[in-house]
């Protein structure tokens, strides 16, 4: 079921612009934003909790809430530093929002989120005695109290130990199901976005590039742009593989096979090794094919039968199933 | 060796300043019999203007807290044009001579429209602890609007916007979360106006010699009866304003 959708938002500062966005987030789903910093994801969750006077529409439930002031507006917010308040205790963070809005079994609320985000012990304590993880916990807390309809997280990872992050990202799909949350969460790290989202959006230059299931976008780029931002090697154009369109494919340096003899591959080319650089257990391969490049990366083990000197021709080959159009 | 040199003669030349700075009030303090300074405060007047400088300065800061924490949020927060000349304008006061600004407050508020206006509601300035407050507050606003300004900008910006998504509105969210993040810097810029305000002589004496404030009395007391009678109440007044700055400095580094 939608919950929400955000349509031709705009909004500009000084030299950056968030251009005509647009992209639907389900109930209980966990939505990831995905790009570089400098990419607009902040601005863009700063623009949707009501802190930016945007042109367009944000819908919510069927309405149009983009002018309704934050506070109105019942949408959680999770910073990548926390922004807890200094001069609060660890328990005035949490129920903060019990001054302002009714809150229903407040007592009974904070009871369960301390109890479930392991606070309990620490509810007296003052922000700048509290941890890393601590202070993510609290955050999040505070944020859950007030019993927001959407929960934005604004790359809640990033300033975490990155030993705590695998448990962390288990933890926060943990909180999505037992309260039925929907989220929407900005990063720039696919690892992240793999294993929580349910779908992603790929935010470029203050545009959303592609928006799809974790799969269908992480594997099938719609752009050129898109794949090599996805870390996608030898974009390279169809036509090298007889193929008749001027579409660009792209193909995993991971699954190429080099051999100084002939291949039997589905696609089998010969070319010019033009650099081999040993990194720990494998080889970057170089290899010149009539205009373009090929990148491959062998294991060592499996390079050693093979091995050429820079100049030398060299047959690379690979198969159709690791073939990705763009 | 070499290096010794150097923080030696760095220290030499710190304490001569030091000992500038610190000797004359010593002296002052320590210089003075006990029993002149006891006599002193049993004068009616001395211990009068005393208070009424404290009370009327306090009162100027309290003003100040209510018109200049709006002011020095706004221009923390917020760019707009003319920020800079509305920053210019709030320092000038502290560097005009003090007997040119109480010229030139006595020439809105002791005559013309914005007097008369004032009068019509029962309110005057000329030789009224009204007046003495307005000469008090032109002179040492700037420093409470300069210390509320640094403090607004050391609170993070993402406090307030959390603060907003958890409900609260603008003016919940200034007073909840902006003020108390940034009191220190408030405490310490309004005790540094309530100090400046204890000890402005030159504008207040142009708009109200009377009812006399303490610089006006000790000045008072040395032009008409010399300088013996009028060091115990400077002296008073040393002790009383270093001791009150103290223990407002030492309850605010507690605060944190």
């Amino acid at each position: 079921m939608k919950l929400f959708e955000v349509e031709n938002l705009s909004y500009e500062i000084e030299n950056f612009k968030l251009d005509n966005i647009n992209f639907k987030v389900n109930q209980g789903e966990y939505f990831i934003l995905l790009g570089q910093s400098g990419s607009g994801k902040t601005l863009l969750l700063e623009s949707i909790a009501g802190f930016n006077n945007v042109t367009g529409k944000i819908n919510f439930q069927g309405q149009d809430i983009s002018e309704v002031v934050p506070e109105k507006r019942d949408i959680g917010f999770v910073y990548q530093d926390f922004a807890l308040f200094p001069n609060l205790s660890v328990r005035d963070n949490i129920t903060f929002s019990s001054k302002y809005k009714t809150i229903e079994n407040p007592e009974q609320n904070l009871h369960d989120l301390a109890d479930f985000l392991k606070l309990t012990s620490l509810l007296d304590r003052k922000i700048d005695k509290l941890s890393g993880g601590e202070r993510q916990r609290v955050a999040i807390a505070r944020a859950l109290f007030s019993k927001p309809k959407i929960l934005l997280l604004d790359e809640p990872l990033s300033a975490i130990d990155p030993t705590f992050r695998n448990s962390i990202m288990k933890f926060l799909k943990d909180i999505q199901r037992k309260y039925n949350l929907t989220i929407i969460h900005v990063t720039h790290n696919f690892r992240e976005a793999s294993y929580l989202a349910d779908r992603i959006a790929i935010v470029m230059n203050g545009q959303i590039k592609q928006v799809g299931g974790v799969s269908e976008v992480l594997n099938n780029p719609k752009s050129i742009e898109v794949a090599k931002f996805l870390g996608f090697k030898n974009i390279l154009p169809s036509s090298i593989l007889l193929e008749d369109n001027d579409k660009m494919f792209s193909v995993d340096p991971n699954a190429i096979y080099i051999s100084k003899n002939k291949l039997y591959k589905d696609y089998v080319f010969e070319g010019k090794l033009e650099e081999s650089m040993g990194v720990l257990d494998h080889y970057k391969i170089f290899v010149k094919v009539g205009k373009e490049e090929f990148f491959a990366k062998i294991l060592k083990r499996n390079y050693e039968g093979c091995y050429a000197h820079k100049g030398e021709n060299i047959y690379i080959g690979f198969d159709k199933k690791d073939v990705s159009y763009i | 060796m070499k290096k010794n040199i150097f923080l030696y003669a760095m220290i030499a030349l710190a304490t001569i300043i030091l000992l500038f700075l610190t000797v004359p009030l010593l002296n002052m303090i320590f210089g003075n019999d006990l029993k002149v300074l006891l006599d002193a405060l049993k004068q009616k007047d001395v211990v009068g203007s005393i208070y009424l400088t404290m009370k009327v300065s306090f009162f100027g800061m309290l003003f100040v807290l209510i018109t200049g924490l709006p002011l020095a949020y706004v221009i923390a927060r917020y760019n707009f044009f003319g920020r800079s000349l509305i920053e210019a304008l709030t320092d000038i006061p502290i560097m005009i001579p003090h007997t040119a600004a109480g010229i030139a407050l006595l020439m809105i508020f002791g005559r013309g429209s914005i007097s008369k206006g004032f009068e019509a509601l029962g309110i005057t300035f000329v030789d009224t602890e009204m007046g003495v407050m307005v000469a008090m507050m032109f002179l040492s606003s700037t420093f409470l609007i300069n210390g509320a300004k640094e403090g607004f900008k050391k609170v993070d910006v993402k406090l307030e916007k959390v603060a907003r998504t958890l409900g609260a509105n603008p003016l919940q969210v200034f007073l909840r979360i902006s003020i108390p993040n940034a009191r220190k810097d408030i405490i310490n810029g309004a005790l540094m106006m309530w100090g400046r305000g204890l000890g402005e002589f030159g504008a207040v004496v142009m708009i109200a010699y009377h009812p006399m404030v303490a610089p006006v009395l000790i000045y008072d007391r040395f032009t008409s009866y010399g300088l013996s009678y009028s060091a115990p109440v400077a002296t008073l007044m040393v002790i009383l304003s270093i001791f009150v700055f103290l223990s407002v400095r030492f309850v605010n580094n507690r605060l944190k």
